[in-house]
């Protein structure tokens, strides 16, 4: 596997230090050949940039993407923001070599150069397609049989198709393929692809944010699923945080929000201390409480397999 | 922003396959593009500067990857978002968040004494030095450039 450098982004940094936590603890789990570059910025966030000035969101993104180009390494992201964001800039300097001078022109002035030659991924999908299935099962020690998860994809997972090419824009598996992977159920869901709202909350809209966190979250109570999975930082402060405002104020979802390094490093056995999960405003205590329960049946079971299995074919009647 | 190709949203303007996949179009009321769609053609969007509308797209591309025209409302948001952006008639978050891109390069710093307590390596250094001289020669080459223009329509 090439060597690839982590975009962490600045909303993990900033404010969930402890999903940097876990996605590390994965990472150096599968011993997967990572690393820290110097020199990031912003990715740019498109709805902010983008909106206001398209031309330095295209240079802010070209000029991230030309440090890897100059590290020789690909890049991975566990923030869907980002990895969305540096992937349609990437895509659109590929189909205008104009566009592609005038940035160029601009970063020489820093000794840098856009070629956007390294692949940009997506954790989960990286995970998906990179590590692949067998490798992520040999890991687990403690899989989550018998546990219903719903899965929250974050549109910039696999929006816009054509840029990320990470999965069915509208009907994607790869998320779902991991989950079940993990042992758990993939629980199907209407509200399922629907967008997270976030973005209402940084545009001065916070009850309407507050109105879309709600859609979800009524369903998934309704459906008495153990956990929402998700792997985007600002669909994470969108159900952890704002289910925590709601909460407070009188309304009970209590649908603990888990990253997927959370999930993968705990069903490798990590202990939920050392992953962060303490961090979390939504405590995740009910269902780390059924899951040990279950993986006490569980051990029970795979005991009397193995016996089963002992005895075939030398069994001496 | 990328200019708006008027044929394209001409089609949107009677379209709407995209209202039913749109998650603002189903779950926030008055949410309306095509409205929007229609004034820009007519030449009169003022009306939508700064309105609540505007600022509703959550930028979820579901209108791009089901539009028959690879296009989506979405352009026409941004567009007028723009505009908004140089009436400085922003959001107050918007403006806010902007202030600190173009500031320090980031929208936010590493939380250092919560990194400690994780146990977490030294956050590696940002790129905000090299960040800023790029902004600076773009913004004067853009500068420059409307200087022209101006000069040219003269």
């Amino acid at each position: 596997m090439k060597d690839f450098a982590i975009f962490w982004g600045c909303t993990i940094q900033a404010r969930f230090p402890f999903l940097e936590k876990s996605t590390r603890m994965v990472l150096e789990g599968f011993n997967l050949p990572y690393r820290d570059l110097d020199g990031f910025t912003c990715c740019p966030e498109k709805s902010l940039v983008n909106n206001i000035d398209r031309g330095l969101w295209v240079l802010t993104a070209a000029r991230n993407i030309s440090l890897i180009d100059k590290a020789g390494v690909d890049l991975v992201s566990p923030c869907t923001g980002c990895a969305s964001n540096l992937a349609t800039v990437n895509s659109e300097l590929h189909l205008s070599n104009k566009e592609k001078d005038k940035v160029n022109s601009i970063l020489k002035e820093v000794g840098l150069e856009f070629k956007g030659k390294n692949k940009l991924r997506h954790l989960v999908p990286f995970f998906h397609d990179e590590v692949g299935i067998p490798a992520i099962k040999n890991k687990l020690l403690k899989p989550f049989n018998g546990m219903r998860i719903a899965i929250h994809y974050g549109c910039h997972m696999i929006r816009p198709s054509h840029a990320l090419k990470n999965d069915d824009p509208l009907d994607p598996q790869k998320f779902d393929n991991l989950i079940r992977a993990m042992g758990a159920e993939s629980v199907q869901y209407m509200t399922k692809l629907l967008c997270c709202g976030q973005g209402l909350d940084r545009v001065d809209q916070h009850e309407n944010a507050l109105h879309f966190a709600r859609l979800k979250l009524k369903e998934l109570k309704a459906l008495k699923v153990d956990a929402m999975a998700l792997c985007c930082p600002s669909c994470y402060l969108q159900f952890d945080n704002n289910q925590n405002l709601m909460e407070k104020e009188g309304e009970k979802f209590g649908v603990p929000i888990l990253y997927f390094t959370e999930l993968l490093g705990l069903a490798m056995g990590y202990k939920p201390e050392d992953l962060g999960l303490d961090s979390h405003r939504i405590e995740a205590t009910e269902f780390l409480a059924k899951w040990e329960r279950l993986h006490g049946e569980l051990s029970r079971t795979t005991d009397l397999n193995r016996q089963l299995e002992e005895g075939f074919g030398i069994a001496q009647p | 922003m990328e200019s708006l190709n008027p044929k394209l949203l001409e089609v949107c303007s009677r379209c709407g396959a995209c209202y039913h996949i749109c998650p603002a179009c189903l779950n926030l009321e008055g949410y309306d593009p095509r409205a929007v769609i229609k004034d820009i053609l007519a030449g009169t969007y003022e009306k939508w500067l700064n309105h609540k509308s505007i600022w509703q797209c959550l930028e979820c591309h579901h209108c791009l990857e089901i539009c028959f025209q690879h296009y989506g409302f979405e352009n026409a948001m941004t567009a007028m978002r723009t505009l908004t952006a140089k009436k400085r008639m922003t959001p107050v978050q918007v403006k806010r968040g902007w202030d600190m891109f173009i500031k320090t390069g980031r929208l936010g710093e590493p939380a250092a004494p919560a990194r400690k307590k994780l146990g977490l390596p030294e956050a590696a250094k940002s790129g905000a030095e090299d960040f800023k001289k790029i902004v600076k020669i773009y913004q004067e080459r853009k500068e420059s450039e409307a200087r022209r223009q101006k000069t040219d329509g003269k």
